[in-house]
């Protein structure tokens, strides 16, 4: 309550006085804005085409599926991404893993991502527990058909082969230095949850929603902006 | 009355309830976690997750605790016990119970078909510390891939509940699967040569609390979570199995049993489970037809009824009787009462009979022992007349007729050519008519079809109403043993078909759209053995039509 | 030369003008704006983006149009036409040059010598708003309908001052003749100029001009934000140009305007006097003229990309409670002026009072509004206070 008191900011109607009745100041100084901007010339327009964008390094653009160190598909097909997906824009079919997979129970039969439906949130790569699925700095996306933008696994496979590379799309996962949970071949033996601390971590945190920093691979992706 | 105290919270159980402390606390609301106790089989108390803190209140007041936890499932109550559930020891138990049962299970819930509803999620969520403190390599035993034709094993996510050893020990009888070794070693594994193939194999993959029986037929197909769920009632055998239709998309993934004391206890066989697939068969009828010397005229519904319509009317006109229908053991009650009447409005001289009902030889009891003799108590039974509503079907045509004209006797009036118009109505996706059966429809004017999957008389048919399977209709159905049950819709019928009531509710010129509950009450006012339609249990376990009558096949 | 060919040509020039003119003006503000946000502006047409009003216009002629089936055919079809003609015919009276001192083969007015020059223009202006309420109508759409609606209450409205505000030039003038007006100005001097004498008439003429011409801001009409594109939501390609030829036209029409009537038309002392006589005095007289009209336009779209748009309620009441009473008493002041043959400089102190009168009345009027006739609660951790306000912050706090 007492918290609540504080951020709550009462905000009063201001006093109308003689000038601001008249609207004459306000129309000067506002004629003389606008002329400061016009005489002075600068701009802050990037010639697009010509000139690449500087993007953030947390960019969301268009999705990769991306591959394990035996080039197979990183994807197990949970179907969390799909499950997490506001736009409903992945479909995974699944099926048991081929059998020289020994490692591997589940893969996505087919995997498609409909690059126009998407909305380019980012919640795909949040659900997936083996990042397998990440959205890389490609924002110049074309296509001249539907279809062509309909993405399967195999054009999403190869947004990973052209990005696998660039410095800048394994920012936020972290490739090479990913988290436990990404091996899947180490699941077996230490799952997830025995990765955590010997205490307990629920107790630990003092916030809801705050990772304290110094712990897991959060920080891996920050260390690398 | 004998009273229970759980958590302090007074309970009656009735006097001659043999309950235990899961099932005394489950009258309270409380939950207690299990996983090896399932209420139709054995007792083990193997799996440790219901331990709570039991105790006596002695006549003077006075609360005896039993000094150590005792299983929840193993501890019968009786008037005076006291169960703590919620207490910082029971909790502690449950973590380190949880802990345990994890430290070999391999947290692959992402790649798990049982996620989102597995019991280990469940609890480990609502009851589990969240973390483990095991150190070493788990132990992973290797997936065994063949259980049963319909079965699959990853024996790495089993906790060794045993549920599934009992149930075909205690249920099917067939005893096919067992536990080998000991200690860390244990698995669950078949003999040699010995599958799971038993007619209720597939029972096991529902009471298998985790993810390690898998169906083969719904294996990676959806994720549970995305699924929706519609109560019906199968409508394989006479049985009339309380089940769980799940669906997404207009598409159906599985069937599941519905527990129903009333109809068949906790489980189905696997002539259900499995076979709906007819329901997305690539030669179901998707539209209507109006047909002329066997070619199509006209393929929308406005003019197939009012033309459908427009023949009966017209065969009643020639004389009287010259009308038949043949209703199907697989309509619904509402579905034969709107038929019959209308065609009795029609011509209240018309036949009406009951189509073909298939049958087996004998109804099929469970559990059999390693002979195949049956052994007493019957758990389960398969019922030989393999068509959901018989009875209901009959109760409504002696309403009308008093008794029910054998489908011979409607053929045979047909080939001596008694009708000019014979309205037939499929329903049984292996077959209701054989080539024979419909040749004596040949000569006859009008014959119009209501049905979803092709059939011999479809030849001689001139028009074709497609309709609807029993997951996209609603409606009662009357098990052998005079239960009706409501079957509710679940998914959309196919491209232009339409469910049965929809079709039948245009046909005799209702006007608006279907409402079971009103054709429900009109029913029950108008025949007298089925009065008890408007019971508003029969959206839940459903309502025995004879009340004096013993719910038949309530086993398990 | 016939009096026929020369009010043809001079028709003929002017029509033809117009769209270019518009064009370019369209550039203009696209780029004034631009630069106002520090922005580059259209700059891949050509240099500097000169052409882009070309590829603008060539793309609305060549654009597929759109004509909804739910809308009303003719009226649909009909709206635009009758947007642009009656903007363009209000033109005709304009004197866009020293129409006396015109050669011979030229003439800078249309329709020479109309008494009832003023008048005309607002007549046919204010015909403008059937383009927009029958264009709004004919469309069937809920937000065109919406944006019309609020147009014809709009310029009705606004009309008046519109009016009130010459009232006095023409009461001072003694004619409602532009070129008499204008000449009359150019005669006495700069000290002559309406400007001086009719400041406050001059800003009332301006403002209400701005929303005769569904200007920002008072562009409540098409207002993007609540009403997708206002009354030419349904409208595209040539007949949508149509429709902002004409609000183009009309800027152009209200800058002839002011600068005539209120800044001495085509004078500047020492550089156009009437009585100028050396070569292609003309020439000059035309491009100071066209020099404050520029100026005039200039400032219009300065003003657009300025001032933000009014809510509807506060346009409504701008024009009710402050330009339509202002505008009285201003007309009220130049009859007393006149009728007791006052010196002129009465009007000028007349004006700024009338003015500061209003801001303080205003002023008070809103204070009081405000407080409401109680008093406000001292401090916020006491409960007391009134409305809904009190209410959240009572359950909040206590």
């Amino acid at each position: 309550m007492a918290k609540r008191e504080k951020s709550v900011m009462y905000v009063e109607e201001p006093e109308i006085g003689f000038w601001e009745a008249t609207f004459v100041p306000a129309i000067v100084e506002g004629l003389r804005t606008t002329m400061k901007h016009l005489v002075s010339r600068e701009t802050v327009t990037e010639q697009y085409p010509e000139q690449k964008p500087d993007l953030p390094l947390h960019y969301r653009g268009v999705h990769r599926l991306n591959r394990d160190e035996k080039d197979r598909v990183k994807c197990v097909a949970c179907m969390l991404c799909a499950t997490a997906c506001p736009a409903h824009c992945i479909t995974i079919e699944a099926a048991p893993a081929p059998k020289d997979w020994p490692d591997r129970d589940k893969f996505p039969q087919t995997f498609e991502l409909d690059e126009l439906r998407c909305i380019y949130c980012g919640m795909c790569e949040e659900a997936c527990p083996v990042d397998a699925i990440e959205l890389t700095h490609i924002y110049d996306l074309t296509g001249q058909t539907r279809d062509e933008l309909l993405y399967t696994k195999d054009k999403l496979l190869n947004v990973f082969d052209k990005t696998r590379d660039n410095p800048r799309d394994p920012v936020r996962t972290g490739r090479g230095v990913l988290g436990p949970a990404s091996e899947f071949q180490a699941l077996p033996t230490l799952g997830p949850a025995t990765q955590v601390a010997t205490s307990d971590r629920s107790a630990k945190i003092g916030t809801a929603g705050v990772i304290e920093s110094g712990t897991g691979n959060v920080t891996d992706g920050g260390a690398r902006s | 009355m004998p009273t229970v105290l759980v958590n302090n919270q007074p309970v009656e159980i009735g006097s001659d309830e043999r309950l235990n402390c899961i099932q005394a606390a489950a009258k309270a609301g409380v939950e207690i976690p299990a996983y090896c106790w399932h209420p139709s089989l054995s007792v083990v108390a193997s799996c440790r997750m219901c331990l709570v803190e039991v105790g006596d209140k002695k006549p003077d007041g006075t609360v005896q605790m039993q000094p150590k936890l005792v299983p929840g499932c193993q501890t019968p109550v009786k008037d005076g016990t006291v169960i703590i559930s919620d207490s910082q020891k029971v909790q502690e138990a449950r973590k380190a119970t949880l802990e345990y049962l994890l430290l070999n299970h391999p947290l692959d819930c992402p790649t798990c078909d049982q996620a989102g509803e597995c019991y280990l999620q469940d609890y480990s969520f609502r009851y589990g510390r969240g973390y483990s403190r095991l150190q070493e390599e788990k132990n992973i035993k290797p997936d065994k891939d063949y259980i049963g034709d319909q079965i699959t094993l990853f024996t790495d996510r089993c906790i060794m509940c045993t549920r599934c050893v009992r149930f075909t020990r205690e249920i099917s009888g067939s005893a096919e699967l067992h536990v080998v070794s000991r200690g860390s070693h244990e698995e669950i594994d078949i003999f040699p040569g010995h599958p799971v193939n038993n007619k209720l194999a597939g029972n096991v993959v529902d009471i298998c609390p985790v993810g390690a029986l898998c169906s083969k037929d719904f294996l990676y197909q959806q994720r549970v979570w995305w699924l929706k769920s519609a109560d019906s009632v199968c409508p394989g055998c006479s049985t009339g199995c309380s089940i769980k239709v799940d669906q997404n998309e207009d598409q159906v993934f599985r069937l599941q049993p519905r527990p129903n004391p009333l109809a068949q206890g906790h489980f189905m066989c696997d002539e259900g489970r499995f076979g709906w697939k007819y329901v997305h068969s690539e030669n179901r009828l998707t539209t209507p037809e109006h047909r002329s010397n066997g070619q199509a005229i006209a393929r929308d519904w406005d003019t197939v009824l009012t033309s459908a319509r427009a023949a009966l009317r017209k065969a009643a006109q020639s004389g009287p009787g010259r009308i038949a229908a043949v209703l199907s053991p697989w309509m619904t009650v509402e579905e034969a009462w709107l038929l019959a009447s209308f065609v009795k409005a029609i011509d209240p001289k018309a036949t009406l009979s009951i189509g073909n009902t298939r049958t087996t030889a004998l109804d099929d009891h469970y559990p059999k022992d390693v002979k195949g003799r049956v052994v007493e108590p019957v758990k389960f039974t398969i019922r030989a007349e393999k068509a959901p509503n018989r009875r209901g079907v009959e109760s409504v045509i002696q309403h009308f007729d008093g008794d029910v004209t054998p489908f011979d006797e409607t053929l045979r009036l047909a080939t001596e050519g008694r009708f000019k118009a014979v309205y037939l109505v499929g329903g049984d996706p292996e077959g209701w008519i054989s080539d024979l059966q419909a040749e004596a429809f040949s000569a006859t004017d009008t014959v119009i079809i209501q049905d979803f999957l092709p059939s011999p008389v479809l030849k001689h048919a001139t028009h074709v109403l497609a309709s609807g399977t029993f997951v996209e209709r609603e409606g009662v159905f009357v098990n052998h043993g005079g239960l009706a049950q409501l079957i509710r819709k679940s998914i959309r019928t196919p491209n232009d078909s339409r469910p049965d009531q929809r079709i039948l509710w245009d046909l005799s010129e209702r006007r608006g759209l279907y409402h079971g509950e009103t054709v429900r009450s009109e029913i029950a006012m108008a025949v007298d053995s089925l009065r008890e339609l408007t019971n508003p249990l029969l959206a839940e376990n459903g309502v025995m039509l004879n009340r004096s009558a013993e719910p038949a096949g309530v086993t398990a | 030369m016939s009096e026929l060919l020369i009010t043809l040509l001079t028709i003929g020039l002017v029509v033809a003008a117009i769209p270019g003119v518009c064009n370019y003006l369209i550039l203009l503000e696209r780029k004034m704006a631009a630069w106002m946000q520090d922005r580059v502006g259209p700059n891949r047409v050509g240099p500097y983006g000169l052409f882009q009003p070309l590829a603008d216009g060539l793309k609305l002629l060549l654009k597929e149009e759109v004509i909804p089936k739910h809308v009303d055919r003719t009226l649909f079809v009909l709206a635009p036409m009758i947007s642009v003609f009656t903007t363009i015919l209000a033109l005709a009276v304009v004197p866009f040059g020293p129409v006396e001192d015109a050669p011979s083969w030229l003439r800078f007015i249309i329709a020479p010598g109309i008494d009832i020059g003023l008048v005309f223009i607002f007549a046919i202006t204010s015909l403008a708003v059937y383009g927009i309420i029958l264009g709004g109508w004919s469309s069937n759409n809920k937000y065109s309908a919406l944006g019309s609606m609020r147009a014809s209450a709009q310029v009705v409205s606004y009309e008046i001052p519109l009016g009130m505000s010459v009232v006095g030039i023409a009461l001072l003038s003694g004619t409602l003749n532009l070129e008499n007006i204008l000449t009359q100005q150019a005669q006495g001097g700069i000290l002559a100029w309406n400007i001086w004498v009719q400041p406050l008439a001059c800003l009332l003429f301006f403002t209400s001009s701005l929303a005769e011409a569904n200007r920002l801001p008072f562009d409540l009409a098409e207002c993007e934000q609540e009403l997708v594109g206002g009354w030419h939501t349904e409208y595209s390609a040539l007949k949508w140009a149509l429709f902002f030829l004409g609000e183009y036209t009309h800027v152009i029409t209200i800058s002839f305007l002011t600068s005539i009537v209120f800044f001495g038309g085509w004078h500047f002392p020492g550089i156009a006097e009437p009585d100028s006589a050396y070569m292609f005095a003309w020439l000059v007289k035309l491009l100071v003229l066209l020099t404050k009209v520029f100026i005039c336009i200039l400032l219009i779209m300065m003003l657009r990309w300025t001032i933000p748009r009014f809510r509807f309620d506060q346009l409504m009441e701008l024009a009710w409670k402050v330009m339509i009473p202002l505008g009285l008493v201003n007309v009220v002041m130049v009859m007393f002026v006149q009728q007791f043959q006052l010196s002129r400089l009465w009007l000028v102190a007349g004006s700024v009072s009338i003015f500061a009168a209003w801001g303080f009345l205003s002023a008070t009027a809103k204070r009081a509004h405000l407080s409401g006739g109680k008093k406000r609660p001292a401090t916020h951790t006491t409960g007391h206070g009134h409305g809904a306000h009190a209410a959240g912050h009572g359950a909040g706090g206590h």
